[in-house]
């Protein structure tokens, strides 16, 4: 990795000044990994790598168009990429699964939890058939049932929830393509059968299977995950809060809930309210007591959440690659993690130098030495009283402490309720803004951050300043919210980097250019909002004003929602470029031919500034087909 | 003499030429099993990253070697017949002083630190290409999939 033109490997000062923390203190971390790792062999890179069998590992090369098998570089691409899909289709799956647990629990009397949004409840399972006049519980039980039952259920059986809940227009695209989806774990598995040794070379079959899972990763994924989570913690309101490293406070006991499944982390900020814990922690010697911090994609969701925790969650640290740094300032007591994005280096090296008390919280992680509390919806008090507890016994080992001090502020809490409730009521004033050309368009960027780009989102940060500047609404996720946050791009202040309608509209309304929608899991929020706006103009997603982005996507979730966005007709950019460049074929399938299928395609920039002119080109096309002012 | 010519635009680095250089220049000729033994594998060829880019670094053989004038013991030699310059095979004996390494403007000598003499002592040696004297072609040359290197013959005056 080369240095960025600061001369520093963080793109974030706050995090510029950790990583020399870690230097000094003789640490490895993340960059040094990196750096280890070059040069990465291309075979991998572009996807001709195929480790299937005893008789490779094969790779296409000068001399070999075929794996021993007879595999093209068209099939390796595509098993390749298809295994991916499915990893992160399950994930999200097996996420939004426990969070239907948790609701089934509720209604049956048997978890720590109650129904915040009972209308919202109502609403969604009047839809599939249940009674709205029954007792709420009863109303919680049989939702959870059935949405785990629609996660199990065979593919030869369309998905319920795609049926009831896809927009009419999209339905019939899919419908043409035949690839509504049965059950996605059974999807999964017919996709692994698939993508075995010897048995499917149809590159577009294999291709229409991804397109399937992106559907089913939506519906029994990221919708089921958002929705059922608004309905056990609250919906999210815009709230004013504190982001970035710097806001850990030297004298107070600091919890860290990190990782992406909320539920655990709300039952951990009403505990720590408590007036015993407070004064147990001042007694064990920090007097401004205790304070709960949030990580990743989980502190995007409890940012969203915040405005009803103000006393006691005190911000949003960082994305995934700062994690090593936030501990570095020997300031975090416990780190309270589930599944997804933690570095095994956090249990064998970091936590011990710097004093942290990990606990693994979710049965799919496991990491040496870490001790576990899982997650069951009967004991999530009972967990959040011993992680309190045990905050309070690390708190006494604390050795130096290194926190820099500058203080930032983001604005969280956007969804498409909160969007509408701000624009008083509904959306319309938002198509106002489109049609007025206040708002030229919008752009999602969402998903990960990755180590190629710096630390804290060379291209994410560069890429939103650009289509601020050209009037273009940002609407952002996962860990691209938190670079965006700690650039301050999510502040209020940032109206003032933005095109003078959008900046206008932005003083009108209070809020900041790029809105954070919370985690990755919540790009599932996105695409509804989208299909709203869809519904309300008549048209059909792909004719929207609005592209999506995943300027640094690292993993396989990533692969899942992006065949979401091209199911649902959106155009997506994407870099770094995925690992489909050695088939020549699937590359323009993907970049051209899918768009005559579904509307969306997939398109690869790694520089920030030609990607913003490319969005505002797609988007001015967009206007004009709808007629709109250009 | 023969020299090693890079077609750089193809590396896609694999690394498959330090595999195949380790393998060949191990007593069992196999890298994984060299691997579970000692000296454990060094590579004589060196894949870098340069400008995001991957670049295969090689011995240049020298007309006017840098290393053979630095060597004390006197074991690095450019052979007068092939050109190519070695400190094995000679009767002065490397003893790792790593003077050569010192001395080579390419970076491309690797260090031993495990090898095992007759009588069970251990001693340090430099390593180096020695464009694999017992093969027709270099063991790198033909582990490349993707046709980067090439053994070409440069005249040169000795």
């Amino acid at each position: 990795m080369s240095d960025n033109k600061q001369g520093s490997k963080t793109y974030d000062q706050l995090s510029g000044y950790m990583y020399e923390v870690t230097r000094k203190d003789g640490m490895e971390t993340i960059y040094e990994r990196f750096a280890n790792q070059q040069p990465q062999c291309s075979f991998g890179s572009m996807g001709i790598c195929c480790t299937l069998c005893t008789d490779g590992p094969c790779q296409i090369t000068r001399k070999a168009t075929r794996g021993v098998c007879g595999a093209s570089a068209d099939l390796i691409v595509t098993r390749n990429l298809l295994a991916k899909c499915v990893q992160g289709t399950v994930a999200n799956v097996y996420h939004a699964r426990n969070v239907a647990k948790t609701l089934k629990a509720v209604g049956e009397g048997k978890a720590d939890y109650e129904i915040k949004e009972p209308e919202k409840l109502k609403d969604l399972a009047s839809k599939f058939g249940i009674d709205p006049k029954k007792d709420i519980k009863d109303i919680a039980r049989e939702f959870g049932t059935f949405f785990i039952d629609q996660i199990n259920s065979n593919d030869y059986t369309p998905l319920e929830l795609v049926k009831v809940l896809a927009p009419k227009k999209r339905y019939d695209v899919w419908k043409k393509l035949d690839i509504i989806p049965g059950g996605p774990n059974s999807e999964a598995a017919t996709a692994l059968s698939k993508s075995m040794t010897n048995v499917n070379n149809d590159v577009v079959d294999l291709l229409l299977h991804c397109l399937r899972l992106g559907i089913a990763n939506e519906y029994a994924g990221l919708f089921g995950i958002t929705t059922m989570q608004e309905i056990l913690t609250g919906t999210a309101k815009p709230v004013e809060s504190s982001v970035n490293i710097g806001i850990l406070d030297p004298d107070a006991v600091n919890i860290i809930m990190h990782g992406h499944q909320p539920l655990l982390a709300i039952k951990v900020l009403e505990t720590a309210r408590d007036k015993k814990w407070q004064q147990k922690a001042k007694d064990a010697g920090a007097k401004n007591g205790l304070k709960i911090y949030g990580s990743l994609c989980e502190g995007q969701q409890m940012l969203n959440i915040a405005s009803e925790y103000k006393d006691i969650f005190y911000g949003q640290i960082g994305n995934w690659i700062q994690q090593e740094l936030i501990l570095a300032t020997g300031a975090v007591d416990v780190l309270a993690f589930d599944y997804n994005c933690v570095m095994p280096t956090i249990s064998e090296e970091f936590a011990q130098k710097y004093h942290t008390k990990l606990i693994s919280t979710d049965k799919v992680i496991r990491q040496t030495g870490v001790e576990r509390m899982e997650f069951e919806p009967h004991k999530a008090n009972e967990i959040a009283e011993k992680i309190i507890q045990r905050s309070l016994e690390s708190f006494t080992q604390r050795k130096e402490v290194n926190i820099p001090s500058v203080k930032q502020t983001a604005m969280g809490g956007f969804t498409t309720e909160s969007v509408a409730n701000a624009l008083g009521g509904s959306v319309q004033p938002l198509i106002d803004a489109i049609s007025d050309k206040t708002v030229k368009g919008i752009a999602a960027i969402v998903g990960c951050t990755t180590v190629r780009e710096y630390q804290s989102g060379r291209h994410i940060v560069t890429l939103a300043e650009e289509l601020i500047k050209k009037d273009i609404l940002v609407i952002g996720a996962g860990c691209c919210s938190s670079a965006m946050q700690n650039d301050g791009l999510m502040d209020v202040k940032a109206k003032d980097r933005a095109g003078s309608n959008l900046s206008g509209l932005c003083s009108a309304l209070g809020v900041p250019p790029c809105l954070s929608y919370g985690s990755c899991t919540d790009i599932g929020k996105i695409i509804q909002t989208a299909v709203i706006i869809a519904q309300e103009l008549g048209v059909d997603v792909p004719d929207l004003p609005v592209v999506a982005s995943a300027p640094e996507y690292m993993e396989q979730k990533a692969v899942a929602d992006a065949f979401t966005a091209v199911a649902f007709g959106l155009s997506l950019h994407l870099s770094p470029a995925p690992p489909v460049l050695g088939s020549p074929l699937v590359t323009r399938i993907l970049t051209e031919d899918v768009e005559k299928l579904t509307g969306g395609r997939v398109f690869v920039d790694t520089d920030p500034v030609s990607t913003a002119e490319k969005i505002e080109a797609h988007i001015k096309d967009k206007r004009k087909k709808l007629g709109l002012k250009i | 003499m023969k020299k090693l010519k890079m077609h750089l635009e193809r590396c896609t680095g694999c690394m498959r030429c330090e595999l195949e250089c380790m393998a060949e220049h191990s007593s069992s000729k196999s890298y994984m099993r060299a691997s579970l033994s000692k000296p454990l594998p060094k590579t004589r060829i060196f894949v870098e990253s340069m400008l995001e880019r991957s670049v295969p670094v090689v011995c240049r053989h020298c007309k006017e070697p840098l290393c053979v004038s630095a060597c004390m013991t006197g074991c690095m030699q450019k052979d007068s017949k092939t050109g190519v310059v070695s400190n094995m095979g000679h009767e002065q004996q490397c003893v790792g002083c790593w003077m050569c390494i010192m001395a080579c403007p390419y970076g491309v000598i690797n260090t031993s630190t495990d090898v095992v003499g007759i009588k069970g002592n251990v001693f340090s040696q430099a390593l180096k290409c020695d464009l694999c004297p017992d093969r027709e072609n270099p063991a790198c040359l033909e582990g490349c999939p993707n046709e980067v290197i090439e053994l070409v013959d440069i005249k040169e005056n000795i």
